[in-house]
């Protein structure tokens, strides 16, 4: 078995090795930040955590590990970082990683057509909503309207348009939970 | 709830500025993580600038550089590099320069105030056969959640392999079980019951009750 004498001085490891931790960011850090931005939805955000996965995983990182190995390590200490995100800046954890399903961001050969998923399902979703609830979402999330730009474009008040946004997320939202992840 | 706490944090990401924090209801997370959804299905804001990733590249090889870094233990460093340059040395291990660290961290400063974890939050430890060969790593985060990640590579092993883990009072406590394919593995798990900073150390056993590798956690 494997104790003792019985195992090789020099073992072989897995030819798919990082070289370097050049390489390990270079390999990584478009795919981290998409995940995290899918993960918070703004830049600034993204940015930060993403520093912060790698500033954390860095230290410890022991590079004969093999790619997938590494890969999640970095995942697990997203998970970490984006929990503590969200407790700092909400208390509530909105959004989570899990390192089983979302290790296809690190491993996918572009981590584009990981995120792609994300069009067809805001498109799901707002196609379930009637027309005005689509219109204003439509204007603020997908056009980057401001809500007097969007309030200005369908005719209301400021203060309607910001009744209407909410109750469009809040009937959003349950058809993104009828959706399932 | 505050209703104009939440509207403000909308319509920040809307806008693509940062939110600000306020205390969010349970309620509340859904119709953030559906604002999120929709904000990241913008076209053509997914992918991070060239300035970033450079400006974080410069940033981390500051990091690595820093002379605050401690350095790993003398006596371990040896064995572990005499192990790394030997198998560099028979062609059989591409990343010779690769040392097993002992609680590095020491943060790059970010552009948030974030809470980066320090090296008291991370533990480390080798994993080593009772002759001193290294067949992995493990790391143990104490946060919110506290985690354990292990790697290991165990030469022409194929099966199951559970982790014990061993606290201060000399308990041991079993943490989970994983599988090893052509002799590499790794496990990752959240760690609730037991305090990271208790830890003593770990073992790894194999399918048939036999003891693979242990290691201890760096103080």
């Amino acid at each position: 078995m494997v104790s003792g004498g019985d195992v090789p001085y020099l073992h072989v490891v897995d030819d798919d090795v990082y070289r370097d931790w050049e390489s390990v960011y270079r390999d990584n850090v478009d795919r981290l930040y998409r995940l995290m931005y899918a993960r918070v939805g703004n830049r600034a955000d993204a940015e930060d955590l993403t520093s912060e996965v790698f500033s954390t995983a860095l230290g410890p990182l022991r590079l004969s590990s093999s790619k997938g190995q590494v890969r999640a390590y970095l995942l697990v200490t997203a998970q970490t970082v984006l929990a503590s995100h969200w407790r700092r800046r909400l208390g509530q954890p909105v959004t989570a990683i899990d390192p089983d399903t979302d290790i296809a961001y690190l491993t996918e050969p572009s981590a584009v057509e990981v995120v792609s998923d994300a069009p067809a399902r805001a498109r799901k979703i707002l196609q379930a909503l009637p027309d005005r609830y689509r219109r204003i979402l439509e204007l603020r999330f997908l056009e980057a309207c401001s809500i007097k730009e969007a309030a200005r474009s369908m005719g209301i008040s400021v203060s309607n348009a910001k009744v209407l946004q909410h109750r469009a997320l809040r009937m959003a939202a349950n058809v993104d939970l009828e959706l399932g992840p | 709830m505050s209703n104009r706490r939440l509207f403000a944090f909308v319509d920040a990401l809307a806008t693509g500025r940062r939110p600000k924090r306020f205390r969010a209801q349970p309620e509340d997370a859904d119709v953030l993580r559906t604002a999120i959804a929709l904000r990241a299905a913008r076209p053509g804001e997914a992918a991070p600038t060239e300035p970033f990733v450079e400006g974080l590249f410069q940033r981390l090889s500051e990091q690595a550089k820093s002379p605050s870094m401690p350095e790993p233990r003398p006596a371990r460093r040896l064995r572990v590099r005499t192990v790394l340059v030997a198998a560099a040395a028979a062609g059989l291990l591409v990343a010779g320069t690769a040392v097993v660290t002992e609680q590095l961290h020491h943060p790059a400063p970010t552009s948030a105030a974030a809470h980066v974890p320090q090296g008291s939050q991370l533990r480390t430890g080798t994993f080593q056969t009772t002759d001193g060969q290294v067949l992995g790593q493990i790391v143990a985060y104490r946060g919110h959640p506290s985690w354990v990640y292990m790697n290991v590579n165990v030469p022409q092993y194929d099966g199951t392999i559970e982790c014990m883990l061993q606290v201060d009072n000399g308990a041991t406590v079993a943490f989970g079980t994983f599988t090893v394919h052509g002799g590499g593995g790794q496990f990752s798990k959240t760690l609730s019951e037991v305090n990271v900073s208790q830890l003593r150390g770990a073992k790894l056993v194999s399918s048939t009750g036999s003891t693979v590798a242990a290691a201890t956690f760096a103080r």
